[in-house]
């Protein structure tokens, strides 16, 4: 019997799939039920009910903002805000929102000062409870980190993943890195003129600084478009991936000075609207955790935490995953519910 | 039998695909890490800033000049209504913390309301003691009184017998006499 090379059917369906996975809608975000409790300016306040509510400590995410939050509830299986909810915690998650012209002058400091500790202040009135546990991830760790060296609220534990602390340990190729730091490639200007940076300018940042030419995940779905599941993933990593927010041009110009080229933070010479921000004020129970994989935020630049930190209880895990995929694959919700429970009694 | 494998092209191509995108990606990485990309990628951020700035000026004048709101204008009256917003957090804040103090002053006030009752109730039974003492003391009175009664009656009978007895002694002395004098 007569076998064809090529299955026709299978291939038109190939393409198919692959033409409107990429122009298609986006697929559904937020799945588990969730509330605003506050807004502030662009940013929002959600409180995420537990399931059956175990623990008293509840939960205070901070996101990076370069991003969208939503990779922290990707989808219903793998979902950091669903397999903690299922753990039994209250979470918060404060939600940058998208910034707007009008907030081309909100800083680092802003940020905490104003956006973290009132929101942390506003989720321990709404949940009633006398500590919580502060989850940053990624540049939301460095937030996390900061507003913890400063805070007046209790703070019982403080867990930082994929977070950039020292910025002497650079991702960037050694050039370029070194014509940032001695103003040969001065972005002043560019951030005066923009006031806040598009998304697709840090889009072109993160492409840069990562891989310039990104076919990969367009490749590997055109192999793999046969299978659903697959393509429901990469439709969601895909949108979330595309999803860069403008980033304040007053935000930009303090992480590229004060903690890219000058380092401050490490050095204790931050401040936030007049106050040290020393992290060895930090005593709340402290976990770190890094990927191994991470071509964005090498382990070098978080381990450095453990040291500067006065917490008597910390802990620092190196785990084999991604930049991404640590919150993805659901490999962090694994480390929180061992750590986080035995933490929050 | 042997386990066959069915040629899949897109994995070969996928392969390939992958290797190419690195080598390429590293190449980039490599031309590009030297003093003189970062100057070339100095001067062109500085030219498209330059541009940016001139278009915005001019779009800025003939906005002005037709009598049209500016993004500048609409930032502006965004900046107020985040400025209202604030207040209103603030305020917020406020009535809260009044919210609070006027708990923590009910709190107060039930527990003096507590004490309040507690003094009472410690008041009347005080009173209902005092009562009790006060009959007692009534009693003890009455009992005095008679005390006294039975006192004063055992004076005068006192009295009497001391009259009596001057009385005994003065016969005794009258009869003594008379028999003196029969004598």
């Amino acid at each position: 019997m007569a076998s064809t090379i090529i299955d026709i059917e299978k291939e038109v369906e190939r393409w198919r799939e692959f033409v409107n996975s990429v122009n298609g809608p986006e697929p559904s975000t937020n799945h588990i039920p969730r509330k605003a409790i506050w807004k502030k300016n662009k940013a929002t306040l959600w409180h995420y009910a537990a399931v059956e509510k175990k623990y008293d400590i509840p939960v205070f995410m901070i996101y990076s903002l370069f991003n969208k939050p939503t990779i922290l509830d990707f989808a219903p299986g793998s979902s950091v805000i669903e397999g903690l909810v299922n753990m039994g915690y209250d979470v918060y998650l404060l939600d940058w929102g998208i910034a707007g012209d009008e907030d081309k002058d909100i800083n680092i400091e802003d940020y905490i000062a104003v956006y973290i500790k009132k929101a942390v202040q506003r989720a321990l009135r709404h949940s009633g409870a006398e500590e919580v546990s502060v989850i940053g991830y990624c540049l939301g760790g460095t937030f996390a980190a900061m507003y913890a060296a400063i805070a007046e609220e209790p703070i019982r534990n403080l867990i930082v993943a994929t977070v950039p602390i020292d910025f002497s340990v650079a991702a960037l190729p050694d050039q370029w890195e070194e014509g940032l730091k001695d103003g040969e490639f001065n972005l002043d200007r560019i951030i005066d003129v923009f006031g806040v940076i598009p998304p697709s300018y840090v889009e072109a940042m993160f492409r840069s600084v990562t891989s310039p030419i990104y076919n990969s995940p367009y490749v590997t779905l055109l192999t793999r478009a046969n299978d659903k599941r697959f393509v429901e993933k990469w439709r969601r990593m895909n949108t979330w991936t595309k999803g860069h927010v403008p980033l304040t041009g007053g935000a930009f110009r303090q992480l590229t000075i004060d903690l890219f080229k000058e380092n401050k933070l490490v050095k204790g010479e931050f401040t936030i609207h007049g106050q040290k921000v020393d992290l060895a004020n930090i005593k709340a129970n402290l976990l770190v955790v890094s990927s191994k994989n991470d071509n964005l935020i090498p382990e070098g630049q978080s381990k450095p935490l453990m040291d500067l930190v006065s917490s008597k209880d910390k802990t620092y895990l190196s785990v084999d995953a991604g930049h991404v995929s640590l919150a993805m694959t659901g490999k962090l919700n694994g480390i929180l519910e061992k750590w986080l429970g035995s933490h929050s009694k | 039998m042997a386990d066959q494998h069915t040629f899949d092209p897109y994995k070969t191509w996928q392969t390939y695909m992958l290797q190419w995108e690195k080598q390429t990606n590293e190449m980039i990485q490599s031309w590009t890490n030297n003093r003189e990309a970062v100057k070339i990628a100095s001067i062109s951020s500085d030219i498209q800033a330059r541009f940016l700035e001139m278009l915005q000026k001019n779009q800025q004048e003939a906005a002005n000049l037709l009598n049209l709101p500016t993004k500048k204008d609409i930032t502006n009256s965004a900046k107020l209504t985040i400025q209202t917003e604030e207040k209103l957090d603030a305020l917020e804040e406020l009535i809260w913390n009044l919210q609070d103090s006027i708990e923590a002053s009910k709190n107060e006030n039930s527990s003096i309301a507590k004490i309040t009752s507690e003094m009472l109730k410690q008041m009347k039974q005080l009173k209902t003691e005092q009562k009790k003492e006060s009959e007692t003391v009534r009693e003890i009175f009455s009992g005095l009184q008679e005390i006294k009664r039975e006192l004063a009656v055992m004076n005068s009978l006192n009295e009497e017998i001391v009259s009596l007895k001057l009385l005994m002694a003065e016969s005794t002395q009258k009869h003594e006499r008379e028999l003196v004098l029969t004598k």
